[in-house]
C-alpha cells in the first residue's frame, strides 16, 4: 500500500498523543459495543447519568462506534414515547 | 436527551424534512420477531415497515455524515441512505433470532442501518484515497513552543521513543494510520482485509503497551488521563 494522498503531518500533535495514550479499559469488543449499543443508548435517554464504564472506555477509544452511539442516541431521542 | 459520557463536538441534528418522524413508529407489529419470520400478508406488511425504519436511520446516519462525502447532494444522500438501508436489513434478518427484547426492536434495528450507513459514508470518502501503511516516522513535536508546554513535549517524545521499543511493527503500523493519520478504522479494516473488531483491539493493546511504557519512565501515573503528564493531573 502507498499513497497519492496529501502526506499527513506525522509529528505528535496533542489530539495523536491523546489518542495514543488513551485508557480504553475495561475492555470491551467492538462486536459486544455493537450488541449493547441500543440498551445503552435507551439507558442513556431514560436516565441521563446512566454510566457504563467499559462502555464508556470503548467510546473514548473508538470513534466510528462512538459516532455511531451518538447517532442512535440522536435518533431515538427524537422518537415517540 | 442524554450523553455518551465523553468528550465530542455537539451532534449535528437530523432537520431534513425529507424524513418525517411520522413515516415510523405507529402501527408497528407487537411482535415484530413473529411478523417478520412467518410468511404470509402480515409479513410483507412488517418488511416494508421494516425497510422504512431502516431508511429512516440509514439517512439520518448519511445526513450527519454528509460533510465527509465528496458529492453531498440530496440524490447522493438518498442514494447511499437506500443501499445502506437495503444492505443493513439484510443483516438484520440473518440476526432475527437473537433479539431479546432487552430494547425497543426499531431501537435495535436502528443501529443496524446506522452501523451499515457510517461505513459505507467513509468507505466513499476514502474511495480515491490509498491508505499508507508505514513504519515509525512520527517525530516529537519541535522544542520551539511556549515553556508551559514544556511538559507536553515531553510527554511526546517519550512517547515516541516508547513506540520504538514497546510495540511490534504491525501495532506501530495500525496506530500511526488510526490514531496519527486519521484513517478510519473500517477503512483500514477492509484495505487490510480484517474487520473493525480486530483493529480495535490492536488499538486497545498498543494503548495499553504505550501506558505501560509510559508509567515505567515517570510519565504517566497509572491512573493519569491521557495526554497529561505525570505530577500534572488535576492541575487547573
Amino acid at each position: 500500500m502507498s499513497t497519492t494522498a496529501p502526506r499527513p503531518d506525522r509529528t505528535l500533535t496533542p489530539a495523536a498523543v491523546d489518542a495514543l495514550l488513551q485508557d480504553t479499559t475495561p475492555w470491551l469488543s467492538c462486536e459486544d459495543c455493537f450488541e449493547q449499543m441500543d440498551t445503552y443508548v435507551e439507558a442513556l435517554v431514560d436516565d441521563p447519568s446512566h454510566h457504563d464504564p467499559a462502555m464508556a472506555a470503548h467510546l473514548r477509544g473508538c470513534p466510528a462506534c462512538a459516532e455511531e452511539a451518538d447517532s442512535l442516541l440522536d435518533l431515538i431521542s427524537d422518537e415517540p414515547a | 436527551m442524554g450523553t455518551l459520557n465523553r468528550e465530542e463536538p455537539a451532534p449535528v441534528r437530523l432537520t431534513d424534512a425529507r424524513l418525517p418522524s411520522d413515516r415510523v413508529g405507529r402501527d408497528e407489529p407487537e411482535d415484530w420477531v413473529a411478523a417478520l419470520a412467518q410468511p404470509g400478508a402480515a409479513q410483507d406488511v412488517a418488511m416494508r415497515r421494516l425497510h422504512a425504519l431502516m431508511v429512516r436511520a440509514a439517512a439520518h446516519q448519511v445526513w450527519r455524515m454528509r460533510a465527509a462525502l465528496p458529492d453531498p447532494s440530496p440524490h447522493t444522500v438518498d442514494e447511499l441512505a437506500n443501499q445502506a438501508a437495503d444492505e443493513a436489513m439484510t443483516a438484520l434478518l440473518a440476526k432475527l433470532h437473537t433479539f431479546e427484547g432487552r430494547s425497543r426492536f426499531s431501537t435495535w434495528a436502528f443501529k443496524f442501518a446506522i452501523l451499515q450507513a457510517a461505513t459505507e459514508v467513509r468507505r466513499v470518502q476514502w474511495q480515491h484515497r490509498e491508505v499508507e501503511l508505514r513504519d515509525l516516522e512520527v517525530e516529537a513535536p519541535a522544542h520551539d513552543g511556549p515553556d508551559h508546554a514544556a511538559e507536553a513535549r515531553d510527554l511526546a517524545a517519550a512517547l515516541t521513543r516508547a513506540m520504538s521499543t514497546a510495540l511490534t511493527p504491525h501495532q506501530r503500523r495500525v496506530a500511526i494510520a488510526l490514531l496519527v493519520d486519521g484513517v478510519p478504522i473500517d477503512v483500514l479494516a477492509e484495505r487490510l482485509g480484517t474487520t473493525r473488531g480486530a483493529l480495535y483491539k490492536t488499538v486497545h493493546d498498543v494503548r495499553v503497551r504505550l501506558r505501560a511504557a509510559l508509567v515505567v519512565t515517570g510519565h504517566l501515573d497509572d491512573a493519569t488521563p491521557a495526554g497529561t503528564p505525570a505530577g500534572t493531573a488535576g492541575t487547573p
